[in-house]
């Protein structure tokens, strides 16, 4: 026989004002199962959970009910109070009487009294229904996983590492380093990209807690929090890197050659190669899809040419294991292919390129040694323009959203330009300059005052050539006319999309990805580096367009996430979590399917009692199940059942008025 | 449409061959020109095996009881039979390499009184789905029609809808011989009957049979394949198929074409979504 | 406000039945944790007020509602059921919403189709934010149930527990 203590606050006036408190205790001491009723002023008060605490003892309650403001308020501190009392704490139930009745109904006092007397009945009814639930603690491996060996990635790694914590870095390229090793300098301070991220890059490599594990991509993780198996291919190298000293003698005699994606495909690169002088790790690989011996079986050059015999063309794609207890997912960004712009001749003229490309020309070791060139006919440019939002801000042939970074970086870009060529003139259409930051607005006053740069506000309507120009032609919003530039070098700032492996990581993951492919945060302000799964975190543009500060901010509070995760031995959970009743499972494994979490995994059980036939039923991993309840409503069989949340409990609910 | 005697043969070569332990098919039921359905283990028999457009029910039910289980069947499936077993292979409730599937190209089945079945008439998936051998000329997929009844239903009005299902649910007695004769009501216990489910109701009045055939409609909602099992075996007679095809016409027009077990691996519409759902009846 | 009306309630689905003069109708709202429920405390803490019909029960998630809850609670108390949950694409759960969407279309035609008033079951996606969208959702969702009246069908007159 249930023996429930009903407590009913007035919150002040709050409650009492609109709802007759003394009629709603009357209301319930009716209640066949209540065996105690009292109001009180504050419950929440010292003095009020005190009379929860005594009257637990003195009338021997079985649960309690307080009807005051809303759980989410105030469930957690009636909970503790039952704990103190020495009653399991999920044996509470609230009766919101404040936020769904006096609040809402103070024009109609009985109306609020009468709602207010059947919310009670409901939270008793189903407090009869609740059970002693008890917090999950779930073991945690101390280490993490960092996807991607950008800045993202490098700063998150370093900043775990640094509190001692095993990092294991998956980078899918040979080398470390990501976009940020492509830029030539960064905006506002004009610093070198190069300079101020190879150190980091040796750090990385370096780090005695760090395990860095280049050319290779993670290609499945289970598990939960804390508790993460992850599998990670690693790609052949064909080339042995604890004997290859890096001397770079394979890829000066290797005669194959393709195009070198470091340098945008500006420029070519061997078959085996190493991506950049920089690179970390500075050993080369061999491009399996190029290699001629690998395709053919012939040639075999770099094998006759390297001195330590570190070539090895039997290597085989290699797996493997690592157990971590976090990740972070820093897989970065790419530029949107912006021919869908037929009016701008994209594809049509060599002499348009993108950002990136312009961003590898100017740069000191890119393949044109700095110098912008014309890709027609190797010219050096005297009039470039520069036509932003392209792609981005555009929902009818790009993207809906801002990239963000596109304002400060055509800036930057013609200030570099007027630094390389210094009779040069740059041309930029905008649509907006948007520079909030630190020294951005004063950067953008600078491209135009120190480079004369022409910012034209107005879209391009249409790009054509004339002789060797290019004519670009467009709108000056301000002055209201038709203005045409002729250019020598058209560069577009196209939008910032999402690695396009991202839906399929996110898939692996068991995360969410929206439209464009960003991966989602659990919640847009407050939680804007944690995935909606325990122990998966965001950084750097995977989540969003961001620069590098808010790259590097956003990797360091990864950081400190994962670090407050691995603080405790183990990991405490709500104990709202489903189980199968193995006796009605029949089996049909439906809710393997609609689980989100994939916290449902089978097992095979004896058919019946002592029975060698085996049959299989589901399994749910309470360390992974976050609590929604799908599995629930979609048992056929009623097999599973969600604690806190049981049928029982919502049934009685409902017909508890 | 008579493939009595292929059928025949090919159990006894299977039996002959040793593929098969259990062989379930239709016999003549002995009373008249009705049929039944047979299970057969011994080779001898299989000359009682017939199939003719008397083949009403739909033999993939037999596969969850015990004597079919975790033996290797052969069987004999029509167009919507083999949906539903379609359906019985993704929700993992038979394997697929224990069974031999005979399919029919069926022509439509009749019911006692000779004329052809309304599910026949409104077959979409004549042709069986799976099967390792085929009998009959296939006749491809054909469009999907909205059931006659349920046209006809949609034109009354709210009081007059009432009335005629109050009489439904008043008639039925919760003999249970529709979750029985379901192919896909195979759960270990059934939800209406476990004491811990406050779906249990011992009693019978309408309201508990209303509660129980909503839950079940609900249950095999994307899923039920139209056979009519459950009908030919309702002893009280309800159009229990009104149930089922309304929410298979309101699946089929809101959620994709979706139909229960034509594609191979598909478990029903309420285990997927697409972003295209209708969300217009929200708020 | 339904008590000073002179005209007679009656069942929209058994016209034979009249309602009592005091009668109020009974609206069970189910509302997901993390949205609706939180956009219905908004709605306390904005003090936007809303007819004092409605029943509320708290689920994780939208799709923690199976559809016979509300099967169960239009043949106990209530006469009316509102269920409301995250937008589409806002899911505490990732996919949750998506796969309760389905089931409540599908579970409101058959209940209309066997006789009962399509407003006899209603749905809205109230996020936390929307605390007057609540207070309106409620008050449409009880005008339309004041209009059908009591609701009569497949009552069961002792209920299980």
């Amino acid at each position: 026989m249930a023996r429930v203590g009903v407590f009913v606050c007035f919150c002040g006036a709050n409650i009492a004002d609109f709802v007759d408190v003394p009629t709603v205790v009357e209301e319930a001491k009716k209640i066949r199962d209540v065996k105690f009723a009292i109001d009180y002023k504050y419950m929440c008060s010292d003095p009020g959970q005190q009379m929860i605490r005594d009257a637990i003892v003195q009338h021997r309650l079985t649960s309690i009910v307080v009807a005051a403001c809303s759980p989410r308020m105030h469930e957690k501190t009636f909970r503790k109070a039952l704990s103190d009392a020495g009653m399991n704490p999920y044996l509470l139930e609230c009766a919101n009487i404040r936020e769904h009745s006096s609040w809402v109904h103070q024009k109609d006092k009985k109306g609020a009294t009468d709602k207010a007397g059947d919310l009670v009945r409901m939270a008793v009814a189903k407090s009869i229904a609740n059970e002693q639930l008890h917090e999950i603690s779930v073991p945690v491996t101390k280490r993490a996983l960092v996807i991607g060996g950008g800045i993202a990635g490098i700063q998150a790694a370093l900043d775990i590492a640094d509190a001692r914590i095993p990092v294991t870095l998956v980078e899918r390229s040979p080398s470390i380093g990501g976009r940020m090793s492509q830029l030539d300098e960064t905006f506002p301070t004009l610093d070198c990209s190069q300079c101020i991220l190879t150190p980091k890059m040796v750090d990385v490599a370096s780090h005695p807690y760090i395990e860095l594990i280049p050319y290779s991509e993670v290609i499945e993780l289970d598990g939960y929090v804390g508790n993460y198996k992850a599998k990670i291919r690693k790609k052949a190298s064909y080339v042995n890197f604890k004997t290859c000293t890096g001397c770079g003698a394979c890829s000066q005699k290797c005669p194959v050659k393709v195009p070198n994606e470091y340098n945008m495909g500006i420029d070519k690169r061997k078959a085996i190669y190493t991506p950049f002088p920089q690179a970390v790790p500075n050993k080369p690989v061999i491009d399996a899809e190029h290699c001629t011996y690998l395709l053919k079986g012939k040639c075999g050059i770099c094998a006759k040419v390297c001195e330590k015999g570190s070539i090895d063309y039997k290597m085989v794609d290699e797996v493997i294991e690592r157990e971590i207890g976090a990740v972070v997912v820093a897989t970065g960004y790419d530029l949107w292919d912006a021919t869908p712009y037929e009016e701008y001749g994209v594809g049509r003229y060599k002499d348009i390129i993108n950002s990136l490309e312009f961003e590898r020309m100017v740069s000191a070791n890119g393949p044109t040694g700095g110098v912008p060139v014309r890709p027609s006919d190797g010219k050096v440019p005297k009039t470039v323009v520069f036509i932003k939002c392209v792609g981005s801000r555009d929902k009818a042939k790009g993207i809906e959203f801002c990239s963000k970074i596109c304002c400060m970086y055509t800036a930057k870009h013609a200030i570099l330009l007027h630094h390389k060529v210094h009779d040069s003139r740059a041309y930029i259409f905008y649509m907006d300059i948007r520079a909030a930051g630190k020294g951005y607005e004063e950067f953008v006053n600078r491209a135009q005052v120190e480079t004369g740069a022409v910012y034209l506000r107005g879209r391009v309507s249409k790009i054509y050539q004339k002789g060797d120009k290019l004519m670009v032609r467009g709108e000056d919003g301000q002055l209201g006319q038709e203005v045409e530039v002729e250019a020598d070098l058209v560069v577009l700032a196209t939008a910032v999309i999402p690695d396009k492996g991202n839906p399929a990581l996110a898939r692996l993951l068991g995360i969410s990805y929206d439209k464009y492919g960003y991966l989602s945060e659990a919640h847009p302000k407050l939680r804007p580096v944690e995935t909606a799964k325990a122990g998966i975190f965001l950084a750097g543009c995977t989540q969003a367009p961001k620069d590098i500060p808010e790259t590097v901010a956003q990797a360091s509070a990864c950081a400190a996430k994962v670090c407050g995760l691995f603080a405790g031995d183990t990991i405490k959970k709500d104990p709202m979590v489903s189980t199968v009743s193995k006796e009605f499972c029949s089996g049909c494994q439906n809710c393997v399917k609609v689980c989100p979490y994939q916290a449902i995994v089978t097992e095979d059980i004896p058919l019946g009692h002592g029975a060698k036939e085996m049959r299989t039923v589901a399994k749910i991993n309470e360390g992974v199940c976050q609590g929604c309840g799908s599995c629930v409503a979609i048992c056929r069989s009623m097999a599973i059942n969600l604690a806190g949340f049981t049928d029982p409990q919502i049934i009685n609910e409902i017909v508890a008025i | 449409m008579d493939y009595s005697n292929q059928i025949r043969d090919i159990a006894a070569k299977l039996f002959a061959e040793g593929k098969i332990d259990v062989f379930v098919g239709y016999r003549m039921s002995g009373f008249d020109d009705n049929q039944v359905p047979v299970v057969i283990t011994d080779p001898k028999e299989t000359s009682v095996l017939v199939f003719t457009e008397k083949s009403v029910f739909n033999l993939t039910n037999y596969l969850k009881a015990d004597h079919t289980r975790n033996k290797r069947v052969g069987l004999v499936v029509k167009g919507c039979d083999s949906r539903s077993l379609n359906l019985l292979l993704t929700e993992s409730q038979v394997k697929r390499d224990k069974l031999y599937i005979i399919g029919v190209a069926c022509e439509g089945v009749v019911d006692d009184k000779g004329n052809k079945m309304q599910n026949c008439m409104e077959c979409f998936i004549p042709d069986a789905v799976v099967y390792d051998e085929m009998l009959g000329k296939l006749q491809g997929k054909k469009d999907y029609i909205v059931n006659a009844d349920i046209t006809e239903l949609a034109t009354k009005g709210l009081v007059e809808r009432r009335e005629y299902f109050e009489e439904i649910f008043e008639n039925c007695i919760r003999c249970n011989a529709c979750r029985h004769s379901c192919p896909l009501c195979y759960c270990a216990k059934c939800c209406i009957d476990q004491e811990t489910s406050t779906l249990y109701n011992g009693t019978n009045t309408s309201s508990s049979a209303f509660h129980a055939l909503m839950t079940w409609s609900l249950h095999l909602a994307g899923r039920c394949v139209d056979c009519r099992n459950c009908e030919k075996a309702c002893p009280s007679h309800l159009p229990l198929h009104l149930l089922h095809k309304q929410n298979e016409k309101v699946i089929y027009e809101n959620f994709q074409n979706h139909l229960a077990g034509v594609e191979e691996g598909d478990r029903g519409a309420f285990y997927k979504y697409s972003l295209k759902d209708p969300d217009d009846f929200i708020m | 406000m339904e008590a000073e009306s002179k005209d007679k309630i009656v069942s929209i689905e058994k016209p034979e039945l009249i309602a009592p003069p005091d009668w109020k109708p009974v609206i069970m709202g189910i509302l997901c944790n993390w949205c609706s429920y939180a956009g219905s405390d908004l709605t306390g803490t904005s003090r936007t007020q809303y007819p004092p019909n409605i029943r509320i029960i708290r689920v994780p998630c939208s799709s923690r509602v199976d559809p016979w809850f509300i099967i169960k609670a239009l043949q106990t108390t209530a006469d009316g059921v509102l269920i409301s949950g995250c937008h589409p694409g806002d899911c505490h759960y990732i996919s949750g919403n998506y796969y309760a969407r389905r089931r409540f279309l599908v579970t409101k035609e058959l209940l209309k189709m066997v006789g009962f008033h399509g407003h006899r079951v209603q749905f809205s996606w109230v996020s936390a934010a929307e605390g007057a969208k609540f207070a309106q959702v409620v008050k449409k969702v009880t005008d339309d149930v004041v209009k059908l009246g009591p609701l009569h069908l497949y009552k069961k007159e002792n209920f299980n527990r």
